[in-house]
């Protein structure tokens, strides 16, 4: 019965109706070696794959025992013939693993046996079909060493119930479990007890079937009781029909950036409640100022209120001395004044918070020189120029021109006329303001303090002031984020300078 | 023209002696009476007790208001009267106080009042400010009705 198909198919004949088309087809395919044995497991056919797969010519097989395909180790367990009652049992068997070709070299095979049967249900043979999956194997052997070696992480494969199926040396290393400890246990081991409770585990199969993927960070517990923070991922594996047939998992041990993390945290929440205890404090304060100046502001109306009804009614009664006493009430009453309402500005300043917007630098110097009053010609020339905008609050930056106006024109030297001149500049984007005037200058060591609240360099005959001119430019400049700053010697005069970004 | 007194609404004292002098000093000046705090302005207003007797205690024409008042402030009486029925609501609010604060000048303007008015720092600048009042109120400004039919 082997004989139709142990010659070449005739060189003529036609169509797939022909009889011998099997035949031709089996003769025709080469990556698979099939070949017929009879029921005692003679090789009775023989096709071109066989050959090539085995390397035996047709000749030389037919009529050998299937079992010379064998390894010594199979024959000594009667491995050819177990395989081959169970094919006439059951129909067929399936098996990967070595086999040995003609020269004695061994490959790696899939071997599906069938029975072959008469019309009277009789065995008459058995067809094999084997397939060399050498190389399959080794790439799937690298990539199973490469697993098996990776330390830093933990590689595991489970069932679609989540038992272990393997475990890597990371595995091992990260959660402490020998392989023989753990294998056929179920994950749910790694976890807290709080989160195995909330069914965590199930959820994480869950997850990874259903999306493709699980990915997540959280405590997990090693074979001594231990916690480590763990990065982990889940991926389901599905065989070729798409079934689940388990899940791979990777675990990274992140204790050490959870530390780092959790430090940074508690710093950030550490500064957080300093800033907002700070921001109280300030707030405190601003209002605590405010309240001050203000209610300062009632008995400070009255003492200059009466002191000039006394003026107004009771000047002639009072003789010389009476006069100057009055005199200096309401003169120390105006300075009291003055300072209350710098004071003030320099709180209002603060705690302006609305959106800064296009100012026209022409608009706040002609602001500024309403606010001067006359002035004898010659005394401030301006060289902006027109259309110039910046950023910032329109009345605040006309204030800070006044103010540094008002400086350059009080500190004047003795028998000189003040002179002040305005002039600007603009580069990267920032327009600096320039205000020159020709007085006493300041020494280099006060040019820092001069921007200090009540820091005044000059006794009150010589100079009035409250010294808080330069504070409220300064934080002014500093709301409307730009900067201010001064170049001078003593004698030569000085420049005040304020930048703004462009508009 | 003014057809009832001024009501100043006012709690220190010393402020109160200089703007009354201020307004006593100008020619045909206006009556002012003087309350001290939000709660009386209230009860003076509604002619409750004890000012239920509107031949002592006349109907103002103008109120000039204080902020900051014992007991109801006076954005708290602004308030009050801008709800009242009409008539009493249209009652015009001149705002007199030491804040120059924004944020109490658009409260004021918010709740109702008519005008606002910082109170000068110098007694020249109050003598002032009385003259300048006495010629818009008295002179330019048409007062309404307070009466809700009209």
């Amino acid at each position: 019965m082997a004989e139709p198909l142990l010659a070449k198919p005739a060189a003529l004949s036609a169509g797939l109706e022909s009889p011998d088309v099997f035949r031709r087809l089996v003769y025709s395919v080469s990556d698979y070696a099939i070949f017929l044995l009879d029921p005692k497991g003679n090789v009775a056919s023989w096709n071109p794959g066989a050959e090539k797969l085995k390397a035996y010519k047709a000749e030389e097989i037919i009529g050998k025992h299937f079992s010379v395909f064998y390894t010594p180790a199979a024959l000594a367990i009667d491995r050819p013939n177990y395989e081959l009652r169970v094919a006439a049992e059951t129909g067929h068997f399936e098996d990967e693993g070595w086999r040995v070709r003609k020269d004695g070299s061994r490959f790696w095979s899939s071997i599906v046996i069938t029975r072959v049967l008469d019309d009277g249900g009789r065995i008459i043979g058995f067809g094999q079909i084997t397939r060399d999956l050498t190389e399959l194997r080794e790439s799937d052997l690298r990539y199973r060493l490469l697993i098996e070696g990776v330390a830093d992480y933990a590689i595991f494969s489970m069932d679609s119930h989540g038992n272990i199926t393997s475990w890597n040396t990371g595995a091992e290393r990260i959660k402490g479990y020998k392989p023989e400890e753990i294998v056929g246990k179920h994950f749910s081991t790694f976890y807290t007890e709080e989160d195995r409770k909330a069914g965590l585990p199930e959820h994480v199969l869950r997850t990874a079937e259903q999306t493709g993927h699980f990915t997540g960070e959280g405590w997990r517990v090693r074979k001594n009781g231990s916690r480590f923070w763990a990065s982990v991922v889940v991926t389901p594996l599905r065989d070729e029909e798409g079934n689940l047939c388990g899940f791979s998992k990777v675990t990274r041990d992140m204790s050490d950036r959870k530390a780092l993390l959790d430090q940074l945290q508690q710093h950030a929440h550490e500064l957080e409640l300093r800033v907002r205890e700070r921001d109280e404090s300030n707030a405190e304060l601003e209002a605590f100022a405010y309240s001050v100046s203000h209610d300062l502001r009632a008995p400070l109306r009255a003492i200059s209120g009466f002191a000039e009804a006394l003026h107004d009614e009771y000047r002639d009664r009072l003789d010389e001395v009476g006069r100057d006493y009055l005199n200096e009430v309401t003169s120390a009453a105006g300075r009291l004044n003055t300072l209350v309402q710098d004071l003030l500005e320099y709180g209002r300043v603060g705690r302006i918070n609305m959106p800064l917007a296009s100012v026209s630098v022409e608009t706040a110097i002609n602001g500024a020189r309403r606010q001067l009053g006359e002035l004898p010609p010659g005394t401030l020339s301006v060289a902006v120029p027109a259309g110039l905008q910046v950023r910032g609050y329109p009345q605040v930056l006309a204030q800070v021109i006044f103010n540094l106006l008002a400086n350059g024109l009080k500190f004047h030297k003795p028998h000189a006329a003040p002179k002040v001149d305005i002039s600007v500049e603009t580069r990267n984007g920032m327009v600096r303001l320039n205000i020159r005037d020709n007085g006493i200058g300041i020494a280099p060591e006060h040019q820092e303090r001069i921007w200090n609240v009540f820091e005044r360099l000059h006794d009150r005959e010589s100079y009035v002031g409250t010294g808080i001119g330069l504070a409220i430019v300064k934080r002014a400049m500093s709301r409307m984020n730009g900067s201010c700053g001064v170049d001078s010697k003593p004698g030569e005069g000085s420049t005040f300078w304020i930048e703004l970004p462009c508009a | 023209m003014l057809s009832g007194p001024v009501l100043l609404v006012e709690d220190d004292p010393s402020d109160f002696r200089l703007i009354q002098r201020a307004f006593n000093k100008l020619p045909n000046g206006f009556e002012i009476l003087r309350l001290t705090n939000g709660d009386d302005a209230v009860a003076y207003l509604s002619g409750d007790d004890p000012y239920e007797n509107r031949a002592a205690h006349p109907m103002p024409s103008l109120v000039l208001l204080d902020l900051k008042l014992p007991r109801r402030s006076g954005f708290e009486v602004l308030q009050w009267l801008r709800r009242q029925p009409a008539g009493l609501c249209r009652m015009p609010v001149v705002v007199l106080t030491s804040s120059r604060h924004t944020a109490d000048i658009n409260r004021a303007y918010d709740l109702g009042a008519n005008s606002y008015l910082v109170k000068p720092e110098t007694g020249g600048q109050l003598d002032n400010l009385a003259s300048e009042f006495r010629s818009y109120w008295l002179r330019l400004n048409e007062f309404p009705s307070f009466q809700a039919a009209l």
